[in-house]
Protein backbone atom coordinates (compact mmCIF):
# COMPACT_ATOMS: atom_id res chain seq x y z
CA UNK A 1 0.00 0.00 0.00
CA UNK A 2 1.05 3.57 -0.91
CA UNK A 3 -1.06 5.14 1.91
CA UNK A 4 -2.03 4.00 5.21
CA UNK A 5 -4.18 5.78 7.56
CA UNK A 6 -5.36 4.13 10.96
CA UNK A 7 -7.50 6.06 13.18
CA UNK A 8 -6.98 9.28 12.47
CA UNK A 9 -8.47 11.69 14.70
CA UNK A 10 -7.54 15.24 14.17
CA UNK A 11 -10.16 19.30 13.81
CA UNK A 12 -9.68 22.24 14.57
CA UNK A 13 -9.53 23.94 18.08
CA UNK A 14 -11.79 21.78 19.82
CA UNK A 15 -14.20 20.73 17.24
CA UNK A 16 -13.34 17.35 16.42
CA UNK A 17 -13.84 16.47 12.77
CA UNK A 18 -12.18 13.49 11.90
CA UNK A 19 -12.79 10.53 14.34
CA UNK A 20 -11.22 7.40 13.88
CA UNK A 21 -10.52 6.90 9.57
CA UNK A 22 -9.06 4.41 8.32
CA UNK A 23 -8.27 3.43 5.07
CA UNK A 24 -5.18 2.45 2.77
CA UNK A 25 -4.57 3.71 -0.89
CA UNK A 26 -2.52 1.07 -3.56
CA UNK A 27 -1.95 1.51 -7.18
CA UNK A 28 -4.92 2.80 -8.11
CA UNK A 29 -7.34 5.77 -7.80
CA UNK A 30 -10.28 6.22 -5.20
CA UNK A 31 -13.00 8.69 -4.68
CA UNK A 32 -13.67 10.19 -1.65
CA UNK A 33 -17.38 10.94 -1.38
CA UNK A 34 -19.03 12.60 1.21
CA UNK A 35 -21.79 15.93 2.17
CA UNK A 36 -20.04 19.36 2.49
CA UNK A 37 -18.53 19.46 6.16
CA UNK A 38 -18.15 15.59 6.48
CA UNK A 39 -14.22 16.13 6.78
CA UNK A 40 -12.58 15.50 3.16
CA UNK A 41 -10.49 18.52 3.44
CA UNK A 42 -9.93 18.25 6.99
CA UNK A 43 -8.90 14.75 5.73
CA UNK A 44 -6.70 15.74 2.52
CA UNK A 45 -5.21 18.66 4.69
CA UNK A 46 -3.66 16.64 7.42
CA UNK A 47 -2.17 13.88 5.19
CA UNK A 48 -0.91 16.90 3.73
CA UNK A 49 0.77 18.26 7.05
CA UNK A 50 -1.04 21.16 7.33
CA UNK A 51 -3.36 20.05 10.05
CA UNK A 52 -1.85 18.65 13.10
CA UNK A 53 -2.72 14.64 13.83
CA UNK A 54 -4.54 14.52 17.36
CA UNK A 55 -4.46 10.44 17.26
CA UNK A 56 -4.00 7.73 14.35
CA UNK A 57 -1.05 7.45 12.38
CA UNK A 58 -0.41 8.21 8.47
CA UNK A 59 1.75 6.40 6.79
CA UNK A 60 3.19 6.77 3.49
CA UNK A 61 5.50 4.00 1.82
CA UNK A 62 5.58 2.31 5.78
CA UNK A 63 6.74 5.94 6.38
CA UNK A 64 4.79 8.32 9.54
CA UNK A 65 4.24 11.12 7.30
CA UNK A 66 2.10 12.43 10.54
CA UNK A 67 4.13 15.54 11.92
CA UNK A 68 6.04 16.39 8.81
CA UNK A 69 5.71 20.07 7.53
CA UNK A 70 4.05 20.14 4.29
CA UNK A 71 6.87 20.67 1.93
CA UNK A 72 8.35 17.50 3.40
CA UNK A 73 5.59 15.59 2.64
CA UNK A 74 5.32 16.98 -1.09
CA UNK A 75 8.92 16.08 -1.19
CA UNK A 76 8.22 12.61 -0.26
CA UNK A 77 5.83 11.96 -3.19
CA UNK A 78 2.38 13.12 -2.71
CA UNK A 79 0.77 15.86 -4.62
CA UNK A 80 -2.15 18.41 -4.19
CA UNK A 81 -4.09 20.15 -6.18
CA UNK A 82 -6.05 22.13 -3.89
CA UNK A 83 -10.02 23.03 -4.10
CA UNK A 84 -10.45 26.51 -5.81
CA UNK A 85 -7.07 25.70 -7.96
CA UNK A 86 -5.04 27.72 -5.56
CA UNK A 87 -2.51 28.24 -8.43
CA UNK A 88 0.02 31.05 -8.44
CA UNK A 89 -1.70 33.54 -10.91
CA UNK A 90 0.39 36.22 -11.54
CA UNK A 91 2.77 33.92 -12.71
CA UNK A 92 3.09 32.14 -16.64
CA UNK A 93 1.69 28.65 -17.31
CA UNK A 94 5.63 27.98 -17.73
CA UNK A 95 6.67 29.62 -14.49
CA UNK A 96 3.72 27.49 -13.11
CA UNK A 97 5.06 24.29 -14.02
CA UNK A 98 8.73 24.96 -13.70
CA UNK A 99 8.14 25.65 -9.95
CA UNK A 100 5.92 22.07 -9.35
CA UNK A 101 9.17 20.25 -10.24
CA UNK A 102 11.92 23.14 -8.92
CA UNK A 103 11.56 22.06 -5.12
CA UNK A 104 11.24 18.29 -5.28
CA UNK A 105 14.82 17.44 -5.33
CA UNK A 106 14.80 13.76 -6.71
CA UNK A 107 12.95 15.47 -9.81
CA UNK A 108 15.05 18.49 -10.49
CA UNK A 109 17.45 16.56 -12.85
CA UNK A 110 14.15 15.13 -15.47
CA UNK A 111 12.18 18.00 -15.53
CA UNK A 112 12.28 18.37 -19.17
CA UNK A 113 11.04 15.25 -19.58
CA UNK A 114 8.46 15.38 -17.00
CA UNK A 115 7.21 18.52 -18.74
CA UNK A 116 7.12 16.88 -22.16
CA UNK A 117 4.61 14.19 -20.48
CA UNK A 118 2.45 17.11 -18.82
CA UNK A 119 2.19 18.93 -21.74
CA UNK A 120 1.17 15.68 -23.86
CA UNK A 121 -1.47 15.32 -21.31
CA UNK A 122 -2.70 19.01 -21.27
CA UNK A 123 -1.71 19.95 -24.86
CA UNK A 124 -3.60 23.42 -24.14
CA UNK A 125 -0.80 23.99 -21.87
CA UNK A 126 1.63 23.67 -24.50
CA UNK A 127 -0.25 26.93 -26.55
CA UNK A 128 -0.60 28.92 -23.43
CA UNK A 129 2.74 28.25 -22.33
CA UNK A 130 3.71 32.05 -21.76
CA UNK A 131 0.36 33.29 -20.97
CA UNK A 132 0.11 34.43 -17.17
CA UNK A 133 -2.14 31.63 -15.62
CA UNK A 134 -4.32 33.57 -13.49
CA UNK A 135 -6.24 34.93 -17.11
CA UNK A 136 -6.72 31.90 -18.52
CA UNK A 137 -10.24 30.20 -18.22
CA UNK A 138 -11.24 27.97 -15.03
CA UNK A 139 -10.91 24.72 -16.61
CA UNK A 140 -7.72 25.39 -17.91
CA UNK A 141 -6.35 26.73 -14.43
CA UNK A 142 -7.43 23.16 -13.34
CA UNK A 143 -5.16 21.44 -16.54
CA UNK A 144 -2.21 23.99 -15.03
CA UNK A 145 -2.69 22.96 -11.78
CA UNK A 146 -2.76 18.99 -12.53
CA UNK A 147 -0.16 19.67 -14.77
CA UNK A 148 2.13 21.76 -12.00
CA UNK A 149 1.03 18.79 -8.93
CA UNK A 150 2.26 16.00 -12.29
CA UNK A 151 5.64 18.18 -12.67
CA UNK A 152 6.17 16.94 -8.85
CA UNK A 153 6.58 13.43 -10.39
CA UNK A 154 4.45 12.16 -7.48
CA UNK A 155 3.23 8.72 -6.57
CA UNK A 156 0.61 9.84 -5.18
CA UNK A 157 -2.06 12.93 -6.75
CA UNK A 158 -4.65 13.96 -4.38
CA UNK A 159 -7.47 16.44 -6.15
CA UNK A 160 -9.83 18.27 -4.15
CA UNK A 161 -12.96 19.11 -6.14
CA UNK A 162 -11.50 19.13 -9.10
CA UNK A 163 -14.74 19.43 -10.55
CA UNK A 164 -15.95 22.52 -8.41
CA UNK A 165 -16.75 25.67 -10.39
CA UNK A 166 -16.28 24.56 -13.69
CA UNK A 167 -18.84 23.65 -16.11
CA UNK A 168 -20.08 19.86 -17.27
CA UNK A 169 -18.64 20.03 -20.17
CA UNK A 170 -15.02 20.93 -18.78
CA UNK A 171 -15.89 18.40 -15.78
CA UNK A 172 -15.82 15.16 -18.13
CA UNK A 173 -12.57 16.12 -19.38
CA UNK A 174 -10.95 16.95 -16.16
CA UNK A 175 -12.58 12.95 -15.42
CA UNK A 176 -11.19 11.89 -18.78
CA UNK A 177 -7.60 13.14 -18.52
CA UNK A 178 -8.04 11.78 -14.76
CA UNK A 179 -8.69 7.74 -15.97
CA UNK A 180 -5.97 8.75 -18.05
CA UNK A 181 -3.72 9.41 -15.35
CA UNK A 182 -4.40 6.69 -12.77
CA UNK A 183 -2.39 4.00 -15.27
CA UNK A 184 0.91 5.89 -13.75
CA UNK A 185 0.02 7.64 -10.30
CA UNK A 186 -1.96 6.16 -7.59
CA UNK A 187 -5.18 8.97 -6.99
CA UNK A 188 -6.93 10.35 -4.38
CA UNK A 189 -9.89 12.61 -5.35
CA UNK A 190 -12.48 14.12 -3.24
CA UNK A 191 -15.82 14.97 -5.20
CA UNK A 192 -19.77 16.22 -4.89
CA UNK A 193 -20.07 14.77 -8.13
CA UNK A 194 -20.11 11.62 -7.63
CA UNK A 195 -21.81 10.58 -11.07
CA UNK A 196 -18.78 11.62 -12.81
CA UNK A 197 -16.05 10.26 -10.64
CA UNK A 198 -17.61 6.94 -10.15
CA UNK A 199 -16.77 6.28 -13.62
CA UNK A 200 -13.23 7.47 -13.39
CA UNK A 201 -12.07 5.60 -10.31
CA UNK A 202 -11.54 1.92 -9.09
CA UNK A 203 -13.05 2.21 -6.16
CA UNK A 204 -14.64 4.63 -3.32
CA UNK A 205 -14.90 6.13 -0.03
CA UNK A 206 -17.94 7.70 1.40
CA UNK A 207 -17.24 9.94 4.50
CA UNK A 208 -20.26 11.25 6.85
CA UNK A 209 -19.51 12.99 10.22
CA UNK A 210 -16.13 12.42 10.10
CA UNK A 211 -16.09 8.42 9.83
CA UNK A 212 -15.60 6.42 6.75
CA UNK A 213 -19.28 4.62 7.05
CA UNK A 214 -19.01 3.09 3.26
CA UNK A 215 -16.05 0.89 1.04
CA UNK A 216 -16.11 -0.61 -1.91
CA UNK A 217 -15.34 -0.68 -5.40
CA UNK A 218 -16.81 2.14 -8.08
CA UNK A 219 -19.30 -0.73 -9.06
CA UNK A 220 -20.41 -1.21 -5.21
CA UNK A 221 -20.88 1.56 -4.59
CA UNK A 222 -22.66 3.18 -7.58
CA UNK A 223 -25.48 -0.06 -6.62
CA UNK A 224 -25.68 0.87 -3.01
CA UNK A 225 -28.95 1.98 -1.72
CA UNK A 226 -27.45 4.79 0.31
CA UNK A 227 -24.96 6.27 -2.19
CA UNK A 228 -27.64 6.22 -5.24
CA UNK A 229 -30.04 8.23 -2.26
CA UNK A 230 -28.04 10.48 -0.89
CA UNK A 231 -25.52 11.52 -3.33
CA UNK A 232 -26.40 10.00 -7.01
CA UNK A 233 -30.30 11.71 -6.77
CA UNK A 234 -32.14 8.04 -7.70
CA UNK B 1 12.14 45.82 -20.81
CA UNK B 2 13.47 46.20 -24.12
CA UNK B 3 16.97 43.61 -23.30
CA UNK B 4 18.87 45.95 -25.81
CA UNK B 5 17.59 49.18 -24.79
CA UNK B 6 18.04 47.98 -21.31
CA UNK B 7 21.66 46.94 -21.67
CA UNK B 8 22.13 50.45 -23.49
CA UNK B 9 21.04 52.20 -20.69
CA UNK B 10 22.66 50.41 -18.14
CA UNK B 11 26.61 50.64 -20.51
CA UNK B 12 25.76 54.45 -20.21
CA UNK B 13 24.94 54.63 -16.55
CA UNK B 14 27.91 52.49 -15.82
CA UNK B 15 30.28 54.90 -17.90
CA UNK B 16 28.37 57.78 -16.20
CA UNK B 17 29.35 56.26 -12.54
CA UNK B 18 32.93 55.31 -13.28
CA UNK B 19 33.56 58.56 -14.94
CA UNK B 20 31.81 60.42 -12.52
CA UNK B 21 34.69 61.34 -9.91
CA UNK B 22 37.20 62.21 -12.39
CA UNK B 23 34.84 64.67 -13.70
CA UNK B 24 32.70 66.07 -10.93
CA UNK B 25 32.92 68.29 -7.50
CA UNK B 26 32.28 67.75 -4.45
CA UNK B 27 29.07 68.73 -4.36
CA UNK B 28 27.61 66.08 -7.36
CA UNK B 29 30.03 63.43 -5.83
CA UNK B 30 28.26 63.51 -2.54
CA UNK B 31 24.14 63.94 -4.11
CA UNK B 32 25.79 60.74 -6.67
CA UNK B 33 26.63 58.93 -2.98
CA UNK B 34 23.26 59.62 -1.34
CA UNK B 35 21.51 58.65 -4.89
CA UNK B 36 23.78 55.27 -4.62
CA UNK B 37 22.87 54.58 -0.90
CA UNK B 38 19.36 55.02 -0.97
CA UNK B 39 19.02 52.70 -4.42
CA UNK B 40 21.00 50.32 -2.38
CA UNK B 41 18.64 50.43 0.55
CA UNK B 42 15.28 50.40 -2.13
CA UNK B 43 16.94 47.46 -4.02
CA UNK B 44 16.89 45.40 -0.37
CA UNK B 45 13.70 46.60 0.49
CA UNK B 46 12.36 45.09 -2.67
CA UNK B 47 14.24 42.18 -2.40
CA UNK B 48 12.46 41.30 0.66
CA UNK B 49 9.39 42.58 -0.82
CA UNK B 50 9.11 39.79 -3.27
CA UNK B 51 8.33 37.65 -0.81
CA UNK B 52 5.13 39.45 0.54
CA UNK B 53 6.54 40.37 3.16
CA UNK B 54 6.97 44.23 3.93
CA UNK B 55 9.68 45.32 6.16
CA UNK B 56 9.78 48.74 7.95
CA UNK B 57 12.78 47.96 9.86
CA UNK B 58 15.49 49.25 6.99
CA UNK B 59 16.60 52.14 9.50
CA UNK B 60 17.11 49.18 12.76
CA UNK B 61 19.32 47.26 10.36
CA UNK B 62 21.17 50.23 8.69
CA UNK B 63 21.74 52.07 11.87
CA UNK B 64 22.54 48.85 13.76
CA UNK B 65 25.71 48.21 10.98
CA UNK B 66 26.36 52.34 11.24
CA UNK B 67 26.76 51.57 15.10
CA UNK B 68 28.36 48.44 15.10
CA UNK B 69 31.58 49.87 12.31
CA UNK B 70 31.93 52.77 14.02
CA UNK B 71 32.22 51.22 17.99
CA UNK B 72 34.86 48.78 16.16
CA UNK B 73 36.96 51.67 14.74
CA UNK B 74 36.78 53.64 18.27
CA UNK B 75 36.27 51.03 21.05
CA UNK B 76 38.16 47.91 19.28
CA UNK B 77 40.35 49.66 17.38
CA UNK B 78 39.31 47.73 14.10
CA UNK B 79 40.45 49.36 11.10
CA UNK B 80 38.17 51.41 9.32
CA UNK B 81 37.73 49.21 5.83
CA UNK B 82 37.14 46.14 7.94
CA UNK B 83 34.92 47.48 10.16
CA UNK B 84 32.32 47.98 7.22
CA UNK B 85 32.27 43.90 6.42
CA UNK B 86 32.19 43.18 10.18
CA UNK B 87 28.88 45.63 10.31
CA UNK B 88 27.38 43.22 7.65
CA UNK B 89 28.03 40.56 9.49
CA UNK B 90 26.61 41.38 12.75
CA UNK B 91 23.70 43.17 11.08
CA UNK B 92 23.45 39.74 9.50
CA UNK B 93 23.34 37.62 12.77
CA UNK B 94 21.07 39.83 14.33
CA UNK B 95 18.90 39.71 11.60
CA UNK B 96 19.19 35.89 11.97
CA UNK B 97 18.29 35.55 15.26
CA UNK B 98 15.44 37.65 15.05
CA UNK B 99 14.54 36.06 12.03
CA UNK B 100 13.78 33.08 14.04
CA UNK B 101 10.92 35.03 16.15
CA UNK B 102 9.21 37.22 13.90
CA UNK B 103 8.97 35.13 10.31
CA UNK B 104 6.14 33.36 11.51
CA UNK B 105 4.36 36.49 11.08
CA UNK B 106 2.55 37.76 7.49
CA UNK B 107 1.25 41.28 6.72
CA UNK B 108 0.78 44.03 9.20
CA UNK B 109 1.63 42.09 11.99
CA UNK B 110 5.23 41.35 10.25
CA UNK B 111 6.09 45.00 9.33
CA UNK B 112 4.70 46.28 12.87
CA UNK B 113 7.21 43.99 14.22
CA UNK B 114 9.70 44.82 12.27
CA UNK B 115 8.63 48.96 12.96
CA UNK B 116 9.10 47.89 16.56
CA UNK B 117 12.20 47.00 16.08
CA UNK B 118 14.04 49.79 14.65
CA UNK B 119 12.66 51.73 17.19
CA UNK B 120 13.86 49.37 20.14
CA UNK B 121 17.48 49.34 18.33
CA UNK B 122 17.38 53.27 18.43
CA UNK B 123 16.12 53.24 22.30
CA UNK B 124 18.53 50.60 23.41
CA UNK B 125 21.99 52.34 21.37
CA UNK B 126 20.82 55.68 23.21
CA UNK B 127 20.52 54.34 26.17
CA UNK B 128 24.10 52.49 26.93
CA UNK B 129 25.55 56.27 27.07
CA UNK B 130 29.37 54.97 27.96
CA UNK B 131 29.63 52.64 25.11
CA UNK B 132 27.87 54.53 22.27
CA UNK B 133 27.63 57.82 23.75
CA UNK B 134 23.81 58.01 24.15
CA UNK B 135 21.57 60.70 22.34
CA UNK B 136 24.80 62.72 21.26
CA UNK B 137 26.64 59.72 19.16
CA UNK B 138 30.07 59.30 19.05
CA UNK B 139 32.54 61.13 16.57
CA UNK B 140 35.87 59.46 14.69
CA UNK B 141 39.31 62.04 14.71
CA UNK B 142 39.14 61.31 10.79
CA UNK B 143 36.77 59.78 8.23
CA UNK B 144 38.04 56.54 6.20
CA UNK B 145 40.28 57.13 2.98
CA UNK B 146 41.25 60.58 4.88
CA UNK B 147 38.38 61.59 3.72
CA UNK B 148 39.04 61.68 0.16
CA UNK B 149 35.51 62.40 -1.33
CA UNK B 150 36.63 59.93 -4.67
CA UNK B 151 37.66 57.10 -2.07
CA UNK B 152 34.10 57.21 -0.43
CA UNK B 153 32.67 57.30 -3.77
CA UNK B 154 34.05 54.40 -4.85
CA UNK B 155 33.07 52.70 -1.72
CA UNK B 156 29.72 53.75 -1.86
CA UNK B 157 29.99 52.49 -5.44
CA UNK B 158 30.85 49.14 -3.64
CA UNK B 159 27.83 48.94 -1.46
CA UNK B 160 25.40 49.71 -4.21
CA UNK B 161 27.50 46.97 -6.54
CA UNK B 162 26.75 44.39 -3.71
CA UNK B 163 23.00 44.85 -3.10
CA UNK B 164 22.53 45.12 -7.13
CA UNK B 165 24.52 41.77 -7.38
CA UNK B 166 23.02 40.13 -4.75
CA UNK B 167 19.22 41.26 -6.57
CA UNK B 168 20.26 39.91 -9.52
CA UNK B 169 20.93 36.61 -7.90
CA UNK B 170 17.63 36.78 -6.78
CA UNK B 171 16.03 37.44 -9.67
CA UNK B 172 18.45 34.42 -11.27
CA UNK B 173 17.92 31.98 -9.01
CA UNK B 174 15.58 29.58 -7.67
CA UNK B 175 15.16 32.00 -5.00
CA UNK B 176 12.82 34.17 -7.31
CA UNK B 177 10.77 31.14 -7.85
CA UNK B 178 10.45 30.43 -3.93
CA UNK B 179 9.61 34.16 -2.92
CA UNK B 180 7.73 35.00 -5.98
CA UNK B 181 5.69 31.59 -5.02
CA UNK B 182 5.48 32.45 -1.23
CA UNK B 183 4.14 35.82 -2.32
CA UNK B 184 1.39 34.71 -4.67
CA UNK B 185 0.00 31.62 -2.62
CA UNK B 186 1.75 30.65 0.46
CA UNK B 187 -0.50 27.29 -0.01
CA UNK B 188 0.55 26.18 -3.21
CA UNK B 189 4.10 27.23 -2.66
CA UNK B 190 4.05 24.82 0.57
CA UNK B 191 2.79 22.17 -1.41
CA UNK B 192 4.89 21.91 -4.24
CA UNK B 193 7.82 21.53 -1.89
CA UNK B 194 8.77 25.22 -0.74
CA UNK B 195 9.88 25.56 2.60
CA UNK B 196 8.79 29.04 3.80
CA UNK B 197 10.52 29.52 6.46
CA UNK B 198 14.10 28.96 5.28
CA UNK B 199 13.47 30.75 1.69
CA UNK B 200 12.16 34.12 3.96
CA UNK B 201 14.88 33.71 6.30
CA UNK B 202 17.61 33.65 3.37
CA UNK B 203 15.54 36.32 2.23
CA UNK B 204 15.44 38.54 5.80
CA UNK B 205 19.23 37.74 6.32
CA UNK B 206 20.66 38.42 3.02
CA UNK B 207 18.93 41.74 2.92
CA UNK B 208 19.87 43.05 6.94
CA UNK B 209 23.16 41.89 6.08
CA UNK B 210 23.49 44.46 2.83
CA UNK B 211 21.46 47.03 4.89
CA UNK B 212 24.03 46.47 8.04
CA UNK B 213 27.29 47.08 4.69
CA UNK B 214 25.23 49.49 3.62
CA UNK B 215 25.37 51.36 7.58
CA UNK B 216 28.94 50.80 8.12
CA UNK B 217 29.97 52.73 4.75
CA UNK B 218 27.83 55.63 5.76
CA UNK B 219 29.02 55.99 9.03
CA UNK B 220 32.61 55.53 7.90
CA UNK B 221 31.99 58.23 5.39
CA UNK B 222 30.68 60.86 7.71
CA UNK B 223 33.07 59.93 10.53
CA UNK B 224 30.07 60.22 13.52
CA UNK B 225 27.07 58.45 14.29
CA UNK B 226 23.89 59.46 16.35
CA UNK B 227 20.78 57.16 17.21
CA UNK B 228 18.86 60.65 15.24
CA UNK B 229 21.01 60.55 12.68
CA UNK B 230 22.14 56.57 11.52
CA UNK B 231 18.27 55.36 12.59
CA UNK B 232 16.25 58.87 10.98
CA UNK B 233 13.05 57.47 9.52
CA UNK B 234 14.51 58.54 6.09
CA UNK B 235 16.37 55.09 5.52
CA UNK B 236 12.78 53.70 5.48
CA UNK B 237 11.00 56.05 4.12
CA UNK B 238 13.03 57.57 1.16
CA UNK B 239 14.16 53.66 -0.23
CA UNK B 240 10.28 52.47 0.24
CA UNK B 241 9.24 55.63 -1.64
CA UNK B 242 11.88 54.41 -4.35
CA UNK B 243 11.13 51.50 -4.85
CA UNK B 244 7.16 52.11 -5.32
CA UNK B 245 8.24 54.79 -7.76
CA UNK B 246 10.25 52.68 -10.00
CA UNK B 247 8.72 49.53 -9.29
CA UNK B 248 8.16 46.54 -7.46
CA UNK B 249 9.10 43.54 -7.30
CA UNK B 250 12.24 43.97 -9.64
CA UNK B 251 15.84 45.48 -9.59
CA UNK B 252 14.96 48.19 -12.14
CA UNK B 253 12.39 49.32 -10.76
CA UNK B 254 13.88 50.79 -7.22
CA UNK B 255 17.00 51.71 -9.24
CA UNK B 256 14.75 54.23 -11.61
CA UNK B 257 12.63 55.56 -8.60
CA UNK B 258 16.17 56.02 -6.74
CA UNK B 259 17.50 58.04 -9.53
CA UNK B 260 14.03 60.53 -10.39
CA UNK B 261 13.77 60.63 -6.50
CA UNK B 262 16.91 61.22 -5.57
CA UNK B 263 17.13 63.86 -7.53
CA UNK B 264 14.46 65.43 -7.01
CA UNK B 265 15.32 65.50 -3.02
CA UNK B 266 17.99 67.37 -3.66
CA UNK B 267 15.60 70.09 -5.08
CA UNK B 268 12.98 70.05 -2.82
CA UNK B 269 15.70 69.96 0.45
CA UNK B 270 16.33 73.39 -0.43
CA UNK B 271 13.12 74.43 -1.73
CA UNK B 272 11.58 72.78 1.83
CA UNK B 273 14.14 72.02 3.78
CA UNK B 274 11.78 70.79 6.63
CA UNK B 275 8.78 69.83 4.86
CA UNK B 276 10.47 67.02 1.80
CA UNK B 277 9.38 64.06 3.52
CA UNK B 278 5.64 65.29 3.20
CA UNK B 279 6.50 65.41 -0.93
CA UNK B 280 7.94 61.27 -0.26
CA UNK B 281 4.44 60.74 1.92
CA UNK B 282 2.30 62.02 -1.05
CA UNK B 283 4.30 60.46 -3.85
CA UNK B 284 3.75 56.97 -2.17
CA UNK B 285 -0.13 57.38 -1.65
CA UNK B 286 -0.74 58.79 -5.32
CA UNK B 287 1.61 55.58 -6.44
CA UNK B 288 -0.13 53.37 -4.75
CA UNK B 289 -3.88 54.65 -5.58
CA UNK B 290 -2.98 55.32 -9.32
CA UNK B 291 -0.16 53.27 -10.54
CA UNK B 292 0.69 50.45 -7.67
CA UNK B 293 2.91 48.28 -10.22
CA UNK B 294 4.67 52.13 -10.40
CA UNK B 295 7.00 53.77 -13.31
CA UNK B 296 8.67 50.61 -14.52
CA UNK B 297 4.43 48.72 -15.18
CA UNK B 298 3.55 51.87 -16.71
CA UNK B 299 6.16 51.59 -19.19
CA UNK B 300 5.50 47.35 -19.17
CA UNK B 301 2.25 48.32 -20.10
CA UNK B 302 2.68 50.26 -22.76
CA UNK B 303 5.35 47.98 -24.64
CA UNK B 304 3.37 44.84 -24.16
CA UNK B 305 -0.52 46.15 -23.95
CA UNK B 306 -0.34 44.86 -20.40
CA UNK B 307 1.48 41.19 -20.62
CA UNK B 308 3.92 41.82 -17.69
CA UNK B 309 6.64 39.07 -16.85
CA UNK B 310 5.73 37.01 -14.53
CA UNK B 311 5.97 39.06 -11.10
Amino acid sequence: MILEIAGLETGYGKLRVLSGVSLSIGAESVGLFGPNGAGKTTLINTIMGMNRVWKGSVRFEGRDIGGLPTHEVARAGIALVPQERELFPLMSVADNLALGAAFIPHVVSRKEELLEQVLALFPILKERYRQLAGTMSGGQQRQVAIGRALMANPKLLILDEPSLGLQPSIVAEVFERLGQLKKTVSILVTEQNVRESLRAVDRGLVLENGAIVIEGTAAELARNPHVERSYLGI
Amino acid sequence: MNRNLARILAALAGAVMVTLPALAGAYPLQVARNIMLYMALAVTWDMLLRSGQISFGIAGLFGLGAYASILAVLRAGMPALLSIPFAALLSGVVALIIGFLILRLRAMYFSIVTLALAEIFRIVIQNLVDFTGGPEGVIMKGRIFGGSDSGIYWLTLCGLFVALGASYWFEKSKIHFALTAIRNNEVSARTSGVDIFRWLLLAFVVTSTIQGFLGGIYVQSYGFATPDSVFSADFTLLPLAMALLGGIHSTVGPILGAVLLGLASEYLKLQIPYGHLVVYGIIIIIVILFMPQGLLGLFRKATRGGKGRAS
